[in-house]
Protein backbone atom coordinates (compact mmCIF):
# COMPACT_ATOMS: atom_id res chain seq x y z
CA UNK A 1 0.00 0.00 0.00
CA UNK A 2 1.30 3.37 -1.48
CA UNK A 3 1.69 6.22 1.57
CA UNK A 4 0.42 9.52 1.85
CA UNK A 5 -2.72 9.30 -0.35
CA UNK A 6 -4.91 12.53 0.16
CA UNK A 7 -8.06 11.84 2.95
CA UNK A 8 -10.86 11.68 1.19
CA UNK A 9 -13.89 13.56 2.24
CA UNK A 10 -12.58 14.26 5.86
CA UNK A 11 -12.23 10.49 6.90
CA UNK A 12 -9.57 11.31 8.58
CA UNK A 13 -11.18 13.55 11.09
CA UNK A 14 -11.49 11.04 14.63
CA UNK A 15 -14.67 11.44 16.96
CA UNK A 16 -14.05 9.80 20.43
CA UNK A 17 -11.05 7.34 19.09
CA UNK A 18 -12.95 6.32 16.30
CA UNK A 19 -13.22 7.57 12.55
CA UNK A 20 -16.62 9.41 10.97
CA UNK A 21 -16.44 6.58 8.62
CA UNK A 22 -17.29 3.80 11.52
CA UNK A 23 -19.22 6.02 13.51
CA UNK A 24 -21.47 7.10 10.45
CA UNK A 25 -21.20 3.21 9.87
CA UNK A 26 -22.28 1.91 13.05
CA UNK A 27 -24.94 4.83 13.37
CA UNK A 28 -26.34 3.76 10.25
CA UNK A 29 -26.59 -0.35 11.28
CA UNK A 30 -28.53 0.75 14.37
CA UNK A 31 -30.95 3.12 12.51
CA UNK A 32 -31.87 0.49 10.07
CA UNK A 33 -31.12 -2.98 10.50
CA UNK A 34 -31.22 -3.88 7.11
CA UNK A 35 -27.87 -4.43 5.38
CA UNK A 36 -27.17 -4.00 1.74
CA UNK A 37 -23.67 -5.45 0.82
CA UNK A 38 -22.81 -5.95 -2.88
CA UNK A 39 -22.24 -9.92 -3.20
CA UNK A 40 -20.13 -9.90 -6.45
CA UNK A 41 -16.71 -7.71 -6.71
CA UNK A 42 -13.18 -8.16 -7.68
CA UNK A 43 -10.06 -6.61 -6.74
CA UNK A 44 -6.43 -6.77 -8.44
CA UNK A 45 -6.29 -10.46 -6.54
CA UNK A 46 -8.15 -11.53 -9.59
CA UNK A 47 -6.70 -11.95 -13.25
CA UNK A 48 -9.07 -9.51 -14.77
CA UNK A 49 -9.63 -6.91 -11.61
CA UNK A 50 -7.84 -3.90 -11.49
CA UNK A 51 -9.26 -2.26 -8.08
CA UNK A 52 -7.46 -1.50 -5.19
CA UNK A 53 -10.08 -2.40 -1.95
CA UNK A 54 -8.77 0.50 -0.17
CA UNK A 55 -9.76 2.36 -2.75
CA UNK A 56 -13.57 0.35 -3.36
CA UNK A 57 -13.86 1.60 0.68
CA UNK A 58 -12.75 5.26 -0.43
CA UNK A 59 -14.99 5.44 -3.29
CA UNK A 60 -18.04 4.22 -1.50
CA UNK A 61 -17.91 6.90 1.24
CA UNK A 62 -16.51 9.64 -1.06
CA UNK A 63 -19.65 8.81 -3.77
CA UNK A 64 -22.07 7.96 -0.56
CA UNK A 65 -22.84 4.48 -2.61
CA UNK A 66 -26.26 2.87 -1.20
CA UNK A 67 -24.37 -0.49 -0.04
CA UNK A 68 -23.10 -0.99 3.58
CA UNK A 69 -20.29 -3.84 2.37
CA UNK A 70 -19.10 -5.91 -0.42
CA UNK A 71 -17.70 -9.60 -0.79
CA UNK A 72 -14.66 -10.42 -3.04
CA UNK A 73 -15.46 -13.22 -4.94
CA UNK A 74 -12.14 -13.21 -6.82
CA UNK A 75 -11.86 -15.58 -10.10
CA UNK A 76 -10.42 -19.19 -9.38
CA UNK A 77 -9.48 -18.70 -5.77
CA UNK A 78 -9.92 -18.32 -2.49
CA UNK A 79 -7.98 -15.67 -0.93
CA UNK A 80 -6.82 -16.93 2.53
CA UNK A 81 -4.22 -14.13 3.30
CA UNK A 82 -5.53 -11.21 3.04
CA UNK A 83 -7.00 -9.19 6.11
CA UNK A 84 -9.00 -6.40 5.31
CA UNK A 85 -10.36 -5.75 8.85
CA UNK A 86 -8.33 -2.67 9.11
CA UNK A 87 -9.83 -0.81 6.34
CA UNK A 88 -13.24 -2.45 7.41
CA UNK A 89 -12.77 -0.40 10.45
CA UNK A 90 -11.60 2.66 9.54
CA UNK A 91 -14.26 3.15 6.86
CA UNK A 92 -16.95 1.24 8.76
CA UNK A 93 -17.69 -1.51 5.76
CA UNK A 94 -18.31 -4.67 5.93
CA UNK A 95 -15.79 -6.85 3.89
CA UNK A 96 -16.08 -10.53 3.16
CA UNK A 97 -14.87 -13.34 1.15
CA UNK A 98 -15.66 -15.48 -1.65
CA UNK A 99 -14.72 -16.54 -4.67
CA UNK A 100 -16.14 -17.43 -8.45
CA UNK A 101 -15.49 -20.75 -9.36
CA UNK A 102 -16.21 -21.75 -13.58
CA UNK A 103 -18.30 -25.14 -13.30
CA UNK A 104 -19.69 -26.88 -16.96
CA UNK A 105 -22.93 -24.17 -16.17
CA UNK A 106 -20.71 -21.42 -16.24
CA UNK A 107 -19.35 -19.07 -13.50
CA UNK A 108 -20.49 -19.86 -9.95
CA UNK A 109 -20.32 -17.58 -6.53
CA UNK A 110 -19.10 -19.22 -3.49
CA UNK A 111 -19.76 -17.39 0.17
CA UNK A 112 -18.32 -19.33 2.98
CA UNK A 113 -15.61 -20.63 1.80
CA UNK A 114 -13.45 -22.50 4.10
CA UNK A 115 -10.64 -24.90 4.22
CA UNK A 116 -12.12 -28.00 4.54
CA UNK A 117 -14.30 -26.66 1.27
CA UNK A 118 -11.10 -25.82 -0.16
CA UNK A 119 -9.56 -28.77 0.08
CA UNK A 120 -12.68 -30.57 -1.84
CA UNK A 121 -12.02 -29.57 -5.10
CA UNK A 122 -9.60 -27.49 -7.02
CA UNK A 123 -10.90 -23.94 -7.41
CA UNK A 124 -8.15 -22.88 -10.16
CA UNK A 125 -10.32 -25.65 -12.64
CA UNK A 126 -11.98 -24.38 -15.62
CA UNK A 127 -15.05 -27.18 -15.77
CA UNK A 128 -16.12 -28.02 -12.67
CA UNK A 129 -18.92 -29.95 -11.75
CA UNK A 130 -22.02 -27.62 -10.44
CA UNK A 131 -23.46 -30.18 -8.66
CA UNK A 132 -20.42 -31.57 -7.00
CA UNK A 133 -19.60 -27.80 -5.92
CA UNK A 134 -23.24 -27.54 -4.70
CA UNK A 135 -22.74 -30.50 -2.48
CA UNK A 136 -19.46 -30.06 -0.87
CA UNK A 137 -20.78 -26.54 -0.45
CA UNK A 138 -23.95 -27.91 1.75
CA UNK A 139 -20.98 -30.70 3.48
CA UNK A 140 -19.13 -27.68 4.75
CA UNK A 141 -21.52 -25.09 5.54
CA UNK A 142 -20.99 -23.12 2.43
CA UNK A 143 -23.45 -21.95 -0.72
CA UNK A 144 -22.89 -21.88 -4.35
CA UNK A 145 -24.95 -19.84 -6.38
CA UNK A 146 -24.54 -19.44 -10.43
CA UNK A 147 -23.47 -15.73 -11.50
CA UNK A 148 -24.70 -14.11 -14.57
CA UNK A 149 -26.83 -16.63 -15.91
CA UNK A 150 -28.18 -15.38 -18.38
CA UNK A 151 -24.67 -14.31 -20.01
CA UNK A 152 -23.56 -16.30 -23.24
CA UNK A 153 -20.73 -18.97 -22.97
CA UNK A 154 -20.26 -18.37 -18.56
CA UNK A 155 -24.13 -17.98 -17.43
CA UNK A 156 -26.36 -21.02 -16.48
CA UNK A 157 -29.08 -20.70 -19.30
CA UNK A 158 -26.40 -21.13 -22.20
CA UNK A 159 -25.52 -24.64 -21.04
CA UNK A 160 -29.13 -26.07 -19.38
CA UNK A 161 -30.05 -27.64 -23.16
CA UNK A 162 -26.55 -29.16 -23.10
CA UNK A 163 -26.63 -30.33 -19.60
CA UNK A 164 -30.15 -30.31 -18.03
CA UNK A 165 -31.67 -28.48 -15.25
CA UNK A 166 -28.97 -29.12 -12.02
CA UNK A 167 -29.83 -30.46 -8.93
CA UNK A 168 -29.56 -28.33 -5.79
CA UNK A 169 -29.47 -25.19 -7.31
CA UNK A 170 -31.70 -22.75 -4.84
CA UNK A 171 -30.50 -19.20 -5.44
CA UNK A 172 -28.76 -17.44 -8.57
CA UNK A 173 -27.92 -14.26 -9.70
CA UNK A 174 -30.71 -11.85 -11.31
CA UNK A 175 -29.06 -8.39 -11.17
CA UNK A 176 -25.61 -8.13 -12.59
CA UNK A 177 -23.73 -4.42 -12.58
CA UNK A 178 -22.26 -5.91 -16.17
CA UNK A 179 -24.80 -7.57 -17.83
CA UNK A 180 -25.40 -6.27 -21.36
CA UNK A 181 -28.50 -6.60 -23.55
CA UNK A 182 -31.24 -8.80 -21.81
CA UNK A 183 -29.30 -10.96 -19.77
CA UNK A 184 -30.40 -10.08 -16.43
CA UNK A 185 -33.70 -10.49 -17.78
CA UNK A 186 -32.72 -14.24 -19.15
CA UNK A 187 -31.45 -14.38 -15.76
CA UNK A 188 -35.07 -13.49 -14.08
CA UNK A 189 -36.88 -15.23 -16.50
CA UNK A 190 -34.77 -18.48 -15.46
CA UNK A 191 -35.53 -17.71 -12.00
CA UNK A 192 -39.38 -17.62 -12.39
CA UNK A 193 -39.55 -20.40 -14.36
CA UNK A 194 -37.24 -22.93 -11.80
CA UNK A 195 -38.44 -21.55 -8.74
CA UNK A 196 -34.91 -19.33 -7.69
CA UNK A 197 -34.24 -17.01 -5.81
CA UNK A 198 -32.37 -13.90 -6.98
CA UNK A 199 -29.28 -11.90 -5.44
CA UNK A 200 -27.49 -8.71 -6.52
CA UNK A 201 -23.87 -7.99 -7.11
CA UNK A 202 -22.34 -5.29 -9.01
CA UNK A 203 -19.49 -7.62 -10.56
CA UNK A 204 -17.39 -5.05 -10.64
CA UNK A 205 -13.79 -4.85 -11.82
CA UNK A 206 -12.71 -1.02 -11.39
CA UNK A 207 -13.18 1.19 -8.23
CA UNK A 208 -16.11 2.70 -9.95
CA UNK A 209 -18.60 -0.24 -10.72
CA UNK A 210 -19.02 -0.79 -7.20
CA UNK A 211 -22.59 -1.11 -5.75
CA UNK A 212 -24.22 -0.52 -8.74
CA UNK A 213 -26.26 -3.85 -7.86
CA UNK A 214 -26.57 -5.35 -4.49
CA UNK A 215 -28.66 -7.69 -2.48
CA UNK A 216 -30.50 -6.48 0.62
CA UNK A 217 -30.86 -8.10 3.63
CA UNK A 218 -33.76 -7.96 6.62
CA UNK A 219 -31.21 -8.54 9.45
CA UNK A 220 -27.60 -7.17 10.27
CA UNK A 221 -24.70 -9.32 9.10
CA UNK A 222 -20.47 -9.20 9.52
CA UNK A 223 -18.98 -12.82 8.99
CA UNK A 224 -19.22 -15.19 5.77
CA UNK A 225 -20.95 -17.52 7.82
CA UNK A 226 -23.51 -15.12 8.86
CA UNK A 227 -23.87 -14.55 5.43
CA UNK A 228 -24.20 -17.87 4.54
CA UNK A 229 -27.17 -18.29 7.18
CA UNK A 230 -28.78 -15.32 5.66
CA UNK A 231 -28.69 -16.36 2.50
CA UNK A 232 -30.08 -20.11 3.76
CA UNK A 233 -32.95 -17.97 5.41
CA UNK A 234 -34.03 -17.22 1.73
CA UNK A 235 -34.97 -13.60 3.14
CA UNK A 236 -33.29 -11.26 1.10
CA UNK A 237 -33.96 -8.96 -2.25
CA UNK A 238 -31.66 -7.94 -5.40
CA UNK A 239 -31.57 -4.53 -5.93
CA UNK A 240 -30.12 -2.63 -8.64
CA UNK A 241 -28.30 1.14 -8.53
CA UNK A 242 -27.84 1.08 -12.23
CA UNK A 243 -28.41 4.90 -13.73
CA UNK B 1 -19.99 11.89 -35.78
CA UNK B 2 -19.15 14.93 -33.61
CA UNK B 3 -15.96 14.97 -30.91
CA UNK B 4 -17.47 16.84 -27.95
CA UNK B 5 -15.47 17.22 -25.44
CA UNK B 6 -15.07 20.02 -22.65
CA UNK B 7 -12.42 22.41 -21.89
CA UNK B 8 -12.02 21.51 -18.18
CA UNK B 9 -8.21 21.20 -17.53
CA UNK B 10 -6.15 20.55 -14.62
CA UNK B 11 -2.43 21.43 -14.95
CA UNK B 12 -0.56 19.75 -11.84
CA UNK B 13 -1.57 17.09 -8.97
CA UNK B 14 -2.88 19.32 -6.43
CA UNK B 15 -5.98 20.20 -8.50
CA UNK B 16 -7.02 16.91 -8.83
CA UNK B 17 -9.60 15.37 -6.34
CA UNK B 18 -10.16 12.04 -5.74
CA UNK B 19 -13.96 11.08 -7.18
CA UNK B 20 -13.59 13.61 -9.78
CA UNK B 21 -14.54 13.03 -13.82
CA UNK B 22 -12.61 13.73 -16.23
CA UNK B 23 -15.01 15.75 -18.78
CA UNK B 24 -16.21 12.53 -21.49
CA UNK B 25 -16.57 12.89 -24.77
CA UNK B 26 -18.25 11.19 -28.12
CA UNK B 27 -15.08 9.54 -29.84
CA UNK B 28 -15.35 9.21 -33.53
CA UNK B 29 -16.56 5.47 -33.87
CA UNK B 30 -17.27 5.94 -37.87
CA UNK B 31 -15.64 3.95 -40.29
CA UNK B 32 -14.47 7.18 -42.44
CA UNK B 33 -12.45 7.35 -39.36
CA UNK B 34 -11.33 3.62 -38.82
CA UNK B 35 -10.13 3.25 -42.56
CA UNK B 36 -8.06 6.43 -42.10
CA UNK B 37 -6.62 5.08 -39.21
CA UNK B 38 -5.85 1.31 -40.80
CA UNK B 39 -4.48 3.17 -43.36
CA UNK B 40 -1.62 5.38 -41.80
CA UNK B 41 -0.57 2.14 -39.65
CA UNK B 42 -0.85 -0.17 -42.52
CA UNK B 43 -3.46 -2.47 -41.11
CA UNK B 44 -6.58 -2.12 -43.49
CA UNK B 45 -8.50 -5.03 -42.68
CA UNK B 46 -12.23 -5.32 -43.62
CA UNK B 47 -13.00 -6.39 -39.92
CA UNK B 48 -12.20 -2.40 -39.30
CA UNK B 49 -13.69 -0.67 -42.15
CA UNK B 50 -16.59 -2.86 -43.49
CA UNK B 51 -19.56 -3.57 -41.99
CA UNK B 52 -20.35 -6.76 -44.78
CA UNK B 53 -16.75 -7.94 -44.62
CA UNK B 54 -16.45 -7.94 -41.12
CA UNK B 55 -19.99 -9.90 -40.81
CA UNK B 56 -18.13 -12.48 -42.96
CA UNK B 57 -15.45 -13.25 -40.20
CA UNK B 58 -18.44 -13.66 -38.03
CA UNK B 59 -18.80 -10.66 -36.09
CA UNK B 60 -21.74 -8.09 -35.65
CA UNK B 61 -20.07 -5.53 -37.87
CA UNK B 62 -17.36 -3.75 -38.35
CA UNK B 63 -15.48 -2.67 -35.23
CA UNK B 64 -13.18 0.04 -33.78
CA UNK B 65 -9.56 -1.28 -33.31
CA UNK B 66 -8.48 -1.64 -29.73
CA UNK B 67 -5.90 0.24 -30.06
CA UNK B 68 -7.48 3.21 -31.10
CA UNK B 69 -10.21 3.25 -28.55
CA UNK B 70 -6.93 3.23 -25.90
CA UNK B 71 -5.65 5.80 -28.42
CA UNK B 72 -9.16 7.54 -27.59
CA UNK B 73 -8.99 7.01 -23.84
CA UNK B 74 -5.01 8.74 -23.83
CA UNK B 75 -6.51 11.46 -26.22
CA UNK B 76 -9.34 11.90 -23.09
CA UNK B 77 -6.64 12.09 -20.24
CA UNK B 78 -4.54 14.35 -22.21
CA UNK B 79 -7.43 16.88 -23.23
CA UNK B 80 -7.83 17.20 -19.09
CA UNK B 81 -4.38 17.56 -18.41
CA UNK B 82 -2.35 18.64 -21.28
CA UNK B 83 0.94 18.34 -19.41
CA UNK B 84 0.12 14.74 -17.77
CA UNK B 85 2.47 11.83 -19.15
CA UNK B 86 0.48 9.00 -19.32
CA UNK B 87 2.23 5.89 -17.86
CA UNK B 88 0.16 2.84 -18.46
CA UNK B 89 -3.33 2.42 -20.12
CA UNK B 90 -4.81 -1.00 -18.90
CA UNK B 91 -7.62 -1.97 -20.70
CA UNK B 92 -10.01 -5.17 -20.50
CA UNK B 93 -12.13 -5.43 -23.87
CA UNK B 94 -15.62 -7.03 -22.66
CA UNK B 95 -16.88 -6.36 -26.21
CA UNK B 96 -16.54 -4.79 -29.38
CA UNK B 97 -16.72 -1.42 -29.89
CA UNK B 98 -18.97 -1.46 -33.21
CA UNK B 99 -17.70 1.03 -35.77
CA UNK B 100 -20.50 3.62 -36.73
CA UNK B 101 -22.18 3.65 -33.38
CA UNK B 102 -21.80 6.30 -30.39
CA UNK B 103 -20.04 5.53 -27.66
CA UNK B 104 -19.13 7.43 -24.72
CA UNK B 105 -15.44 7.51 -23.35
CA UNK B 106 -15.57 8.48 -19.30
CA UNK B 107 -12.48 8.59 -16.62
CA UNK B 108 -12.92 8.92 -13.01
CA UNK B 109 -9.94 9.60 -10.37
CA UNK B 110 -10.40 6.40 -7.93
CA UNK B 111 -6.92 6.82 -6.47
CA UNK B 112 -4.09 10.01 -6.01
CA UNK B 113 -0.69 9.50 -4.65
CA UNK B 114 1.32 12.45 -4.50
CA UNK B 115 4.51 11.40 -3.28
CA UNK B 116 4.64 9.64 -6.45
CA UNK B 117 3.13 12.35 -8.31
CA UNK B 118 0.39 10.45 -10.11
CA UNK B 119 -3.29 9.59 -10.31
CA UNK B 120 -5.24 6.39 -11.55
CA UNK B 121 -8.04 6.63 -13.07
CA UNK B 122 -10.86 4.21 -14.12
CA UNK B 123 -11.32 4.22 -17.71
CA UNK B 124 -14.48 2.97 -19.63
CA UNK B 125 -15.69 3.23 -23.14
CA UNK B 126 -19.51 2.23 -23.33
CA UNK B 127 -22.33 2.22 -25.80
CA UNK B 128 -26.01 4.23 -26.05
CA UNK B 129 -27.68 0.95 -24.09
CA UNK B 130 -25.01 1.90 -20.59
CA UNK B 131 -23.56 -1.07 -21.80
CA UNK B 132 -19.52 -1.00 -20.64
CA UNK B 133 -17.57 -2.06 -24.35
CA UNK B 134 -14.27 -1.63 -22.66
CA UNK B 135 -12.63 -0.69 -19.32
CA UNK B 136 -9.62 -0.68 -16.93
CA UNK B 137 -7.24 1.49 -15.55
CA UNK B 138 -4.88 4.35 -16.45
CA UNK B 139 -2.00 5.53 -14.96
CA UNK B 140 -0.61 9.53 -15.75
CA UNK B 141 2.32 11.54 -13.63
CA UNK B 142 1.08 14.87 -13.52
CA UNK B 143 3.27 17.81 -12.10
CA UNK B 144 3.28 18.48 -8.11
Amino acid sequence: MRTARRAVGGFDVRIGGRSVATALGNESQKANPKVILDLHTHSIKSDDGRAKVQNYCQWIRAKSVPIDGFVLTEHRQFDFESDYSELASKFGITILKGAEVETEYGHVLVFGVNEGLYNEFDFTTIGLSLENVIEKCEKHGALAAPCHPGRPRVGMVAHLEEHGIPNGVRIVETKNGGSRGDEDEVAAKMAEDLGYLGIGGSDSHIVSHIGRCATRFPTTLATEGELVEALKAEEFEAISNKQ
Amino acid sequence: MPDTHSTETVSNIGEVEFGSELPSFAPDTSTDNTKRFGKYVGWDSPRFTDHEGARKEGLPGAIVPGVLSQGFLGAMIHRWAPDAEIIAIDTVFRAPVLADVPHTITGTVTDIDEDEGTVEIDITITNEAGENRVFGTATAKLPT
